[in-house]
Parts: structure tokens; sequence; C-alpha cells
């Protein structure tokens, strides 16, 4: 057990709650974005117009080809580079974020309606339903359903991505660690597993609440 | 639904725009000769330093005892102490925000710091992109051995086997200058301590900072050479064309000579890891900014 | 038979420069049940989607009541309530139950009480047989059930006409049975129906009128006991033979 009383020591338990929190804070908010971006960048993802669907499909590729790492770097300074405008580090790490989760969500988001077959459409509509109930009522639920398990996948990755925005001086959970880890280093040698024990299991306490309600959705909307 | 596709357009567009500005920006940065301000953002000046109320420095946060964030969370070390001390005479509030080695250039181009004190070595390379004020420390390798057979000389290590981390300046120096020395290569600074621990090798060559503080804390080793190689400098940085900054930076370190100031920041961060010995500290310490 | 409940007035619908629908006129009057036979890719089952206006067309009206039927237009979503379609595919909702599937519709679209709704879309399965049924979901059911249920969410709409499909195309011939006598049932107690198919038993059992299609047009038109008697012309005659097995 040696090392692990490092945890309790000055304010390091309250240091690493607060650097959670900042995770938490900047992944749901992109999240948040992505959802709803995404779903919209899906449903133009649908367009059956060439220019609309390539300018989506090079939107994705640039997204996915280049990693968030560079990203950050483009928007924390790169942006302040070119226009001036200096950007808060949270900020950023939200942008890119956002950039990046509304891509990925609106390719599933794409993926989910077109796995929804014509005469779901063409049914609801015979029954009288208007366009938005179609989609409330059937549409909509059907792709959630498909949707939901890669939904999760994605929050997750961009949950643990965020660590890297300690490179535009952000001090997420990870790096609170690694300070701790590093303070104590001399003293405390064994430190670093308990400190990394610790982020492993808060990571734990964000992700297990998430597809708990992952479950409980795709159990009200799928049935099945 | 026409509404909501024009919207989600207009954002794949601007982030289509976005990406291709980006992506332009780094050309042009990476095409920066260094001569002029142009790729920078606007810094400020001592004057509007003192204006503003607040001086904003770049520091490490996990770089123990250079820099970095004790149990209460306060920030201390090497680098920081001087910080502390630059605003004291600026007479301005310190903002201390915590870089990385990989960001350390961007932080000063953008402006998004005035100063640069993160253990940061004066290259070439790194001239043509920042301004470093005069040295405050100074670094060259060591080689860390067992107490039972202790390297005292370079040479001594001829057909030996000699533990250093990929792609440091140990790598390169025995590589190029005592040929007759095996090298056992690791990626990782815990696994080279490992090996060393192991009996894997016979000695361990890295930055002398670095060596001298872990033989501190491991009894059983000794740095049996302090300094090897070319001695580099390390210097507080300013961004490019800053040159009230910069000024008022060598002015400073000049004048804190008279108090002997950076032995006192010794003695203050450093001694509790290499000891009050005095042949460290001149390893180490640089006083008025020559080396 | 005097009141009409559809009019089609010289519809014309093309597929690019292919005219799938040349020029059809006919009517449908209350309580008739009106059988489309053909070649396939004749146009039948298009007709049928332009009824309901699935499918712009190019050329001629449609009305129900008096009333066009425009595709794209607003008043479709009035309209359609009154229009039941059961298709060949297998359409019910594949995330809400039996019950919900049937009842989503008068109580979202209608407006309708839900109790009463339900009380109805029971009564409906247990006229169809599957009364025990009504808290499954689709995958659950077989193609003849489905088609079955998704008749009965047509049903209670209360439309003024119901159009079938190809309803029993995609279905094994051991099912084929379950679902037409659900639909002889409806025309016995004066449904009016359009009603594709190529069961020619079926259709002769229970059409009031049959509607030959070939190319686009109405070729010959007449009662079933007439019709599949003595086709008229020769293009029926040919078309009829291809059902008759001979060595």
């Amino acid at each position: 057990m040696q090392g692990i009383e490092v945890l309790f020591m000055g304010n390091n338990l309250l240091r690493l709650l607060s650097g959670l929190w900042v995770t938490i804070r900047i992944s749901l908010i992109s999240i948040g974005f992505s959802l709803i971006l995404g779903t919209l960048l899906g449903a133009v993802m649908t367009s059956k117009k060439p220019v609309i669907k390539a300018i989506c499909r090079v939107y994705l590729e640039i997204v996915r080809i280049m990693p968030q790492l560079v990203w950050l770097f483009v928007v924390f300074f790169g942006v302040t580079k070119l226009t001036g405008l200096n950007l808060g580090g949270e900020t950023s790490a939200v942008i890119v974020f956002t950039i990046w989760g509304a891509a990925e969500m609106g390719d599933l988001v794409r993926g989910a309606f077109l796995s929804i077959p014509r005469h779901q459409f063409e049914s609801s509509l015979s029954l009288g339903l208007s366009k938005i109930q179609m989609y409330v009522f059937i549409i909509f639920p059907q792709a959630i359903r498909g949707l939901i398990p890669n939904v999760i996948n994605l929050s997750t990755r961009m949950i643990k991505t965020t660590a890297l925005v300690s490179l535009i001086g952000v001090t997420e959970v990870l790096k609170v660690g690694k300070q701790i880890i590093d303070a104590n280093r001399f003293e405390y040698p064994n430190a670093a597993i308990w400190v990394y024990a610790a982020i492993f299991f808060m990571y734990f306490l964000i992700c297990f609440p998430l597809s708990m309600a992952a479950r409980a959705l795709t159990k009200k909307h799928g049935g099945e | 639904m026409k509404i909501f596709k024009k919207i989600a357009a207009f954002f794949a567009a601007s982030a289509l725009a976005v990406t291709f500005a980006g992506c332009n920006n780094q050309q042009e940065s990476g095409g920066n000769d260094g001569s002029d301000n142009s790729g920078n953002a606007a810094y400020k000046t001592v004057d509007q330093i003192k204006e503003s109320g607040e001086v904003t420095i770049g520091v490490f946060s996990d770089k123990n005892p250079f820099g970095y964030v004790d149990n209460t969370g306060k920030y201390q070390g090497y680098d920081v102490y001087f910080a502390e001390r630059i605003a004291q005479d600026l007479g301005v509030e310190l903002k201390l925000v915590p870089v990385e080695a990989a960001s350390r250039v961007e932080f000063l181009e953008t402006a998004k710091v005035d100063i640069i004190l993160a253990n940061f070595t004066v290259t070439d390379e790194r001239a043509q992109k920042v301004d470093f004020a005069l040295p405050y420390m100074k670094v060259a390798l060591g080689v860390v051995s067992p107490d039972s057979a202790i390297i005292k000389e370079a040479e001594e290590l001829n057909g030996k086997t000699l533990i250093v981390v990929k792609g440091t300046t140990a790598e390169t120096f025995f590589t190029e200058n005592y040929p007759d020395v095996k090298l056992q290569k690791y990626d990782e600074y815990n696994e080279a301590y490992s090996a060393l621990q192991d009996g894997r090798g016979d000695a361990f060559s890295t930055d002398n900072t670095e060596v001298l503080a872990w033989a501190k804390s491991n009894p059983g080793f000794t740095v049996g050479v302090e300094t090897l190689g070319s001695t580099d400098a390390i210097a507080p940085a300013v961004t490019k064309g800053n040159e009230t900054l910069l000024k008022w930076l060598n002015d400073e370190i000049a004048a804190l000579a008279d108090e002997q100031f950076f032995h006192k920041d010794y003695d203050e961060t450093l001694a509790a890891v290499y000891g009050d010995d005095e042949a460290y500290k001149e390893n180490l310490v640089v006083e008025g900014g020559k080396m | 038979m005097s009141e009409h409940i559809i009019d089609i007035n010289g519809l014309v619908k093309h597929f690019g420069d292919n005219a799938v629908i040349d020029g059809i006129s006919l009517s449908v009057s209350k309580g008739e049940v009106v059988v489309l036979i053909g070649p396939s890719g004749c146009g039948k089952s298009t007709l049928l989607r332009c009824l309901n206006g699935l499918e712009p067309i190019q050329g001629g009206t449609v009305t129900l009541h008096g009333e066009p039927v425009i595709h794209g237009d607003k008043s479709l979503y009035r309209i359609r309530q009154k229009i039941g379609m059961v298709f060949q595919s297998y359409d019910l909702f594949p995330h809400l139950t039996v019950l919900k599937n049937i009842t989503l519709s008068p109580i979202k679209v209608q407006k309708r009480d839900k109790a009463e709704v339900e009380a109805k879309a029971r009564e409906l399965l247990e006229r169809v047989g599957l009364s025990d049924k009504a808290d499954s979901y689709p995958s659950e059911l077989s193609g003849g059930q489905k088609q079955r249920v998704a008749i009965c969410r047509s049903l209670i709409m209360n439309p003024e006409i119901m159009l079938l499909d190809e309803i029993t195309a995609a279905l094994d011939p051991e099912m084929v049975h379950e679902v037409l006598n659900v639909v002889l049932d409806l025309a016995k107690n004066g449904t009016t129906m359009m009603i594709v198919t190529h069961e020619m038993a079926f259709a002769e059992a229970v059409a009031d009128r049959i509607i030959f299609m070939d190319g686009g047009v109405i070729v010959e038109e007449g009662k079933p006991s007439e019709f599949f008697k003595n086709p008229k012309t020769e293009r029926a005659q040919r078309f009829l033979k291809t059902f008759t097995y001979t060595k």
C-alpha cells in the first residue's frame, strides 16, 4: 500500500475531483453540441445531391485524418495567429471536440437513417402522419435504437480524448494526476499506481452511468 | 426540415473553412524565418504589462523540482521561484499557465503568455522562433552508476554497457564520441532506471539534473560524472520581437547577480533534491547570465 | 353503386422518359371491389401509389370525393386518413407492439380517445384472429400475421377506401389463405377496395369488377365471371393463359 497516502495529502483528492469536473464539463458540453449538430449533419448527409454529399464527405474525412492533437493546436494557437482572436483553452477544447464529435455523430446518424427501409416512411405517410410525426414516432425511435451503442462508444472515446487538452494549458484529471505523482516522485516513488488507480475509478464513475443510461434507453426504444 | 438542413449545411461549411484556414496557417508559420513579427499575435510590452497589472508566465506543472504543483495545489520549483521574483520586480500580479514541452513555442508565438520559464533549453532552431534572454541555469550530461563500480570518467565506459533513453542528447553524444561504448536503449525513463537497478547495464546517462536528482533519492547509486559534453543554457524566452521585455529580463538577470539570487533560488528549491554541495550548485546555477 | 369514392381522369405517370401510366380514367363507387390485374410492370402498383399521393403525377387528376389528391400538398395528410393502404412488404413498425402499431395513427393523427381506439383495435384483431397478439412485437409474428395486422392498422382509420398492393406476394403459400380470407370478409361487409393481386382465383371471388392493365393503359374491364370465362382482348387471353398449367 506504499504510496496510497499521497492521494490524501494536502488538497490532492479535491484537486483530482476538480480535474475530473473539468474533464466532465468539456466532454459533456462537447457531446451535447455533437449530438445536436451531428443529428442535423446526419440529416444533411442523407441528401441525394452530389455536391452536398461531397462536401459532407470531405468534411468528415478531414476531421478524421487530422489527429485531435493537431486540431487542438490549430484552434487554440492557429486561430489566434490568424485572426488575433484569443480563445481560451476550454473553449478551444469544446470547439475541437464538437467539430470532431459532430462529424462522427453525423456519419452515425446517416448510417442509422439509411438503414431504415423506404416502406417505413411510406406506410407512415399512408397512415396520415405528418412528416414531423413520422420522424418523431417512427423514424427517430428506430434510428436511435441502432444509434445508442455507437453514440455511447463515441462519447467514451471523447471523454478519454479530453486528456489531450493539457497541451493547451487546461488541467484536467489526468494532468492533475501527473502533477501529484511528480510532486511526490522523490518521497513516494510508488504513488503513481495509486494515483492512476484513483483516476481509473473516476473515469469508470462517469462512463458507467452512461452505459446504464444507454441500456435503459435501448430498452425504452427497442422493446425487444 | 429545410431550415434544419440549411443550419447544418452552414455548420459543415464553416467547419471546413476553419480547417482550410488552419492548414494554410500552419504552412505560413512553418515558413516563418523569424526575421519579422508578422506571424505572431500582438505581444505585450513592459509598459503594457505594468498597465494591465498582470504578467503571464508559462511554467511546467509536473517537472519537479523545476516547475511543479505541490500537494496543496501551489506552484513550486526553481523556475517558479524566479517567476515570482519577476512579477514582484515588475510590480504586477503573477499569473502562471501550465505548459507542456511540445507547446512552449506556440504559447509565445500566439502571445498567450508573456514569458516562458519552463526549463527551456536554448537551441538555434528555437531561437528562430522565440527570443531567449540571458541564461539562469545550465545543463550537461551526467553519468550515474552503482556505488559498487562507480564510473568517474567517460573513458571508463569503453567496452562496457551504457543505458540511454532513445532520442536524448546522451544517445547522440555517446554514439558520436564514444563508439566503443555499448548502448542499451529504452523508450522511457522509468524503464531505463529499472534496467540500471537490475544491473542490466553498467551505468546510465542523461541530463545531469535528472541523474543527480535520481541518485539523491536512490541510495546505492552515485553520479560519478557530473558534467559531460557541451553545456546547454536554460533561459527565459519571450515572443519574437518583444524587445522591451527581453531587455527588461536581461537587465533583471544581470542585476540579480549582485544578490546571488539564483544561488538562493537553488537553496530554496533544488537543495532538497540535489543537496547543498557547492560543486553541484555550480554545475547548475548560472548567475548574471554568465555561463 | 352511384356514389363515387375515387375518380381518376386521364392519369399520366412517367419515370424519366418512361410512361408507366399512360392516360387512365376510372371511377370506384362506394362498396365496390375493383381488382387490378396485369403483367408485372404494367403500372398497376404505381397506379395505387398515385391514388394516395405517394408519387407525383405528370398529367390528369385523381380526386377523392371530388377533392383533388395532389402530391406534396398539405391537404394530403387529411386525405390519406380516408385512404387505407397495405403494401407488399411487411411494413409494420418494428419498435412498436401490435396494439401500438394499430392505435398510433388514430390517437396521434385523428386525436381519437385512447380507450375507444384500443377497444376498437382489439375488436379488429379478434376479427382477423389475432386477439392474443396485441402485445407482441412484429418480429414475433409470421408474415401472414403481420399482413393481417397491417390490414387492421388501416381499417381502424375508418377509411373510405382500402388500397391493397400485392399483399400476399411476399408470403409463403400456406399463409396466403389466412390473409385473403380476411379480405374476402371485408368485401362481404361492403368495404370499398382497390386490389392489386396475382391470385386469379381470389380475384374472381372477391371482385365486383376486374381491370386488366398492360403497358400503362386499361386494356379490358368487366365483371369477373365474364372476364375470366371470355376475355375479349387477345392480350388478356394471353395473360390468363400464363396462369394455366398445360403440358
